[in-house]
């Protein structure tokens, strides 16, 4: 299959160049199986096989593009496409700025981050899997919800600058379980990202929901007075922290057009805890990651964030030409985000609970429905979900109600971190909006933020 | 293509399913252009083709879809093969409403087909308002349209055969500014649909003319703007954020699928429990909301849902009790089956689908507030002791259960004793959903009433994006946190 795309995209290339016209191809090819739980019955499995090209046409500073779903073997409707994005470029107003087009020196494959055994997965594997994961935990009141969402992606692109073509394959799976209840409505969550089939355990699942459900069957919610509170987030919410800085932080671009809450001057300056280590780095499989960038730039660990010190931006190579700042291999469907653990020996919820401490915790495994109140404070704001627990003093355990954060990434990431777990924990983030594209967040399993303030607290589910 | 689809629904039932339906979508187009700072960052077009096939075999769900047709025999007996599994795993045997069996076509009404305009036309009308934002003050200023036009053939093993094609036009323009202390400011001006149509004519120039101007004067009053107080004040909701407070807590709230529990791993529940129809004070008297997918000029009215039940104009709060939900067959039956009795008559007529490649779930249509009798907006800031006027979806969040939310808005106008003062920046609110329509004071009249629309509404696992509106007037809610 991998020739066949290939050798399609060069048809392709030689029919722009025939014509005159300068173009990249981009390809797309999804193969995407999702089985969908509710009310402890599968409530949708389905799967979709897609294949999308994007065509972008150049003609000095003009550019347009052109996309279509598509299949292999409709070569003169991909050519149509070249057409239209042909005509469409003709009547594109120039740009105030020269766009890059990307021009590849050497052709690069890489498919390490595939393999067929997830990719392939049957039907009947996946609710095998389920079946392990909730094994015993189940009842009439007691309802299983979620997705295995799992399947292969390629990507590969050809331009008309020179012959050499870049493959990317990866396969992925990203599991969700929540066990609900009926009357009382409390919901826990554990999560799993694979990349390999070795990744997949359905019995660190069911431990991990097995130890939620022990204290929210046996516990009365309570609602959280306000005010301030040490607390420790679980590996989804602290993915969902970082993705929100990569988008209102360290992105060169949105920074150039004031949606930041860093600035060019703070480069080199300490603005996070020195616990806070950050890296773009492409080395990590668990990411599923790109290791040349679309532009065809090699990708290597990037430093963001080196104990506190903010290192510098990240550049699209777009942003990049428009205020003339250099590359940095971000040109990218999603970057391989990595946070540096600390010397917490705990990294499980279990652990946690276990440990002796001096004060009251807060545990938040999730974060639900995040929005920016403020981009240039990078202030948000974002309630709790699934399973949060209040760990008191005396070592007993409360269930609370939900709350909500309203609190600068400066606070999250600030010198208000007490503590991280040694232990790293791969958090997918992936969506399924449009094509498919699996990503993921590598955190500590644990962190401990001291002293953010509880906006408000629910007296209900 | 309707003859071989109808062959294949037809061998699908013969081998056992209970109900097939197939959506083909000969075409689907869009159009983005997006203009920054006066470049043309954006110009492009998409076209996609393909077709969804659902199932239902021994009460449950299976779905398969492709863009390649030349192998349909494929493609159904995946989606037979996919729902064979997930009968393995049935708690509530899936059921359909009943309903007629129904031959149409819809047409979204539009005088110009947007996509026969040329290219050059579009960035024209894009020049034209990126030169009219560019003014002292304004550091960023974005001009984006976007368009759309689908045809879906839908055919099902109950004889129904319905064509549809919706255009659809969503423009926007905002402007930003860094005040002194560098902080970024935004206003923006989506248009309300105030014409009776949804093409490229619904453009108007004057229109846009004039609100570019007003929000870069209104842009430029927040810059030099105090902050907004912390306080507890009566506020006064303008369409440009109502529709939005109407979306996440009344239309999300009601969702059959999500008070049901099948969006619970991911978009979330709803705070709304079967015995709250016909029993729940939701808001005030003078709150009155529907789910009305029969006006013809906002993308929730689509003709027929993609269960091929016809649009309708539903009730869901009465004088601010709850009496309906936004709903499709199934979880119609699912619902009256749990409850123990009758509360929903039918399928809402609201299922509908993003794309050929994503399956029908419960969405919104146009999602309605009634027009009250408090008079004008200048009525109403008259009869207000303390409050803040506010308007501009800045930011959102909500509760997984539509609970509660916190909403922050692009600018605010302090009221005292029925006079506006000033404006304030970084305005923000907050509450709890029902103590918050229950605290409902004021409804403005027809003159305030405005057809808002949601182009990106995300929903569902696969995702799904789609298109709906709200018709809102101005609203005054009483004793509300602000400014945290």
């Amino acid at each position: 299959m991998k020739d066949q795309i290939l050798h399609t995209l060069r048809e392709l290339r030689a029919y722009a160049l025939a014509k005159g016209v300068e173009a990249t191809f981009l390809y797309h090819e999804e193969d995407s199986y999702l089985m969908r739980f509710a009310n402890s019955a599968i409530s949708l499995n389905t799967n979709e096989h897609l294949i999308r090209l994007e065509i972008t046409a150049y003609k000095g500073r003009q550019r347009a593009s052109y996309s279509l779903i598509t299949a292999l073997d409709k070569l003169e409707e991909m050519q149509q496409g070249v057409d239209i994005a042909a005509e469409m470029v003709e009547h594109a107003q120039p740009l105030n700025y020269q766009p890059t087009v990307p021009t590849y020196t050497e052709s690069f494959s890489d498919e390490s981050a595939y393999d067929p055994a997830l990719a392939t997965l049957s039907n009947e594997e996946r609710l095998v899997f389920f079946n392990r994961a909730v094994a015993g935990l189940e009842t009439d009141a007691q309802q299983l919800s979620g997705i295995f969402s799992c399947g292969e992606n390629v990507i590969a692109q050809i331009n008309t600058r020179s012959e050499h073509t870049q493959y990317f394959k990866t396969s992925d799976a990203q599991i969700t379980i929540v066990l609900s209840h009926t009357a009382l409505k409390w919901e826990v969550i554990a999560e799993q990202s694979a990349q390999q089939v070795g990744d997949l355990n359905p019995d660190a699942l069911q431990r991990e929901l097995a130890f939620l459900v022990e204290h929210y069957q046996h516990d009365t919610p309570q609602q959280l007075p306000l005010g301030t509170y040490d607390i420790v987030f679980g590996p989804a919410a602290i993915a969902e922290l970082l993705g929100m800085m990569g988008y209102i932080g360290y992105n060169g671009g949105l920074m150039k057009r004031g949606y930041s809450f860093l600035t060019e001057e703070q480069v080199g300056q300490r603005v996070f805890s020195p616990k806070v280590t950050l890296t773009d780095d492409p080395t990590r499989r668990e990411t599923f990651p790109f290791q040349r960038d679309m532009m065809g730039m090699v990708r290597e660990p990037f430093s963001i964030v080196a104990e506190g010190i903010f290192k510098g931006f990240v550049w699209w190579q777009d942003e990049a030409d428009e205020f003339e700042a250099q590359p940095t291999g971000h040109t990218v469907p999603h970057k391989s985000v990595v946070m540096q653990g600390g010397d917490m020996a705990a990294s499980t919820l279990e652990a946690l609970v276990a440990q002796p401490r001096e004060n009251d915790v807060l545990y938040i495994p999730y974060l639900h429905y995040m929005n920016i109140v403020n981009p240039s404070k990078g202030l948000i704001t974002a309630s709790s979900r699934f399973g949060a627990l209040l760990l008191k003093k005396d070592g007993s355990v409360v269930v609370p109600y939900n709350v909500r954060l309203t609190q600068s990434l400066l606070e999250f990431f600030g010198d208000k971190v007490a503590w991280l777990s040694q232990a790293q924990v791969a958090a997918n983030t992936s969506m399924s909006y449009g094509a498919r594209n699996p990503q993921a967040i590598i955190v500590p399993a644990l962190m401990q933020v001291n002293g953010l303030e509880i906006s408000h607290s629910n007296s209900a589910y | 293509m309707r003859k071989q689809l109808q062959e294949h629904i037809a061998r699908l039932r013969a081998a056992g399913a209970h109900y097939v339906d197939a959506r083909w979508y000969p075409v689907e187009e869009t159009n983005d252009l997006l203009m920054w700072n006066g470049n043309l960052k954006e110009a492009s077009a998409a076209r996609e083709s393909g077709v969804g096939v659902r199932v239902l075999y021994k009460g449950a769900w299976g779905f398969s879809a492709a863009s390649d047709t030349s192998n349909l025999t494929a493609l159904f007996d995946k989606a037979l093969d996919n729902a064979r599994i997930a009968a393995e795993r049935v708690t509530f045997p899936i059921r359909l409403a009943e309903k007629d069996a129904i031959q149409a076509t819809f047409a979204s009404p539009n005088e110009i087909n947007p996509f026969t305009v040329p290219l050059a036309e579009k960035v024209a009308f894009m020049q034209a308002m990126d030169a009219k934002l560019n003014q002292p003050g304004v550091f960023q200023r974005v001009c984006a349209l976007t368009f759309m036009r689908k045809q879906i053939v839908f055919l099902d093993s109950e004889g129904s055969e319905i064509e549809k094609i919706i255009t659809e036009v969503f423009p926007t323009i905002e402007v930003t500014g860094l005040d002194a202390q560098g902080e970024m400011h935004s206003r923006k001006f989506n248009p309300a649909r105030m014409g009776g149509t949804r093409g490229w004519e619904t453009l108007d120039m004057e229109v846009f003319n004039a609100n570019a101007e007003r929000i870069v004067r209104e842009m430029n009053e927040v810059l030099v703007a105090d902050p907004c107080p912390k306080d507890v004040r009566s506020v006064i909701l303008l369409p440009g954020i109502m529709f939005l407070q109407t979306h996440e807590t009344i239309g999300h709230a009601l969702e059959l699928d999500r008070i049901l529990g099948y969006e619970l791993a991911y978009a979330g529940g709803s705070f709304v429990r079967l015995s709250d129809f016909g029993t729940l004070r939701y808001g005030s008297e003078k709150l009155t909301a529907r789910a009305d997918a029969t006006i013809p000029n906002s993308p929730g009215s689509f003709g027929y849902d993609d269960d091929g039940i016809p649009a309708q104009n539903n009730l869901l709060i009465d004088k601010g009790l709850l009496v309906g939900a936004i709903t499709g067959r199934q979880m119609v039956e699912e619902a009256n089956a749990r409850a123990g009795k009758r509360i929903f008559d039918g399928s809402g007529g609201a299922n509908r689908a993003t794309a050929f490649y994503r399956v029908p779930i419960e969405r919104m249509t146009n999602i309605n507030i009634d027009p009250g009798d408090d008079g004008t907006l200048d009525d109403i800031v008259r009869n207000t002791e303390r409050g803040i006027i506010l308007d501009g979806d800045k930011s959102w969040s909500i509760g997984s259960n539509r609970e509660q939310f916190h909403f922050a808005t692009d600018i605010g106008w302090l009221v005292e004793d029925g006079q506006v003062k000033h404006v304030v920046k970084n305005a923000t609110y907050q509450g709890e959903t029902v103590p918050f329509y229950n605290s409902l004071s004021a409804v403005g009249d027809e003159s305030t009433w405005e057809v808002q629309y949601t182009p990106n509404c995300g929903k569902g696992q696969p995702n799904q994006i789609m298109q709906l509106g709200h018709g809102v007037p101005v609203c005054r809610f009483d004793n509300v946190k602000i400014g945290e």
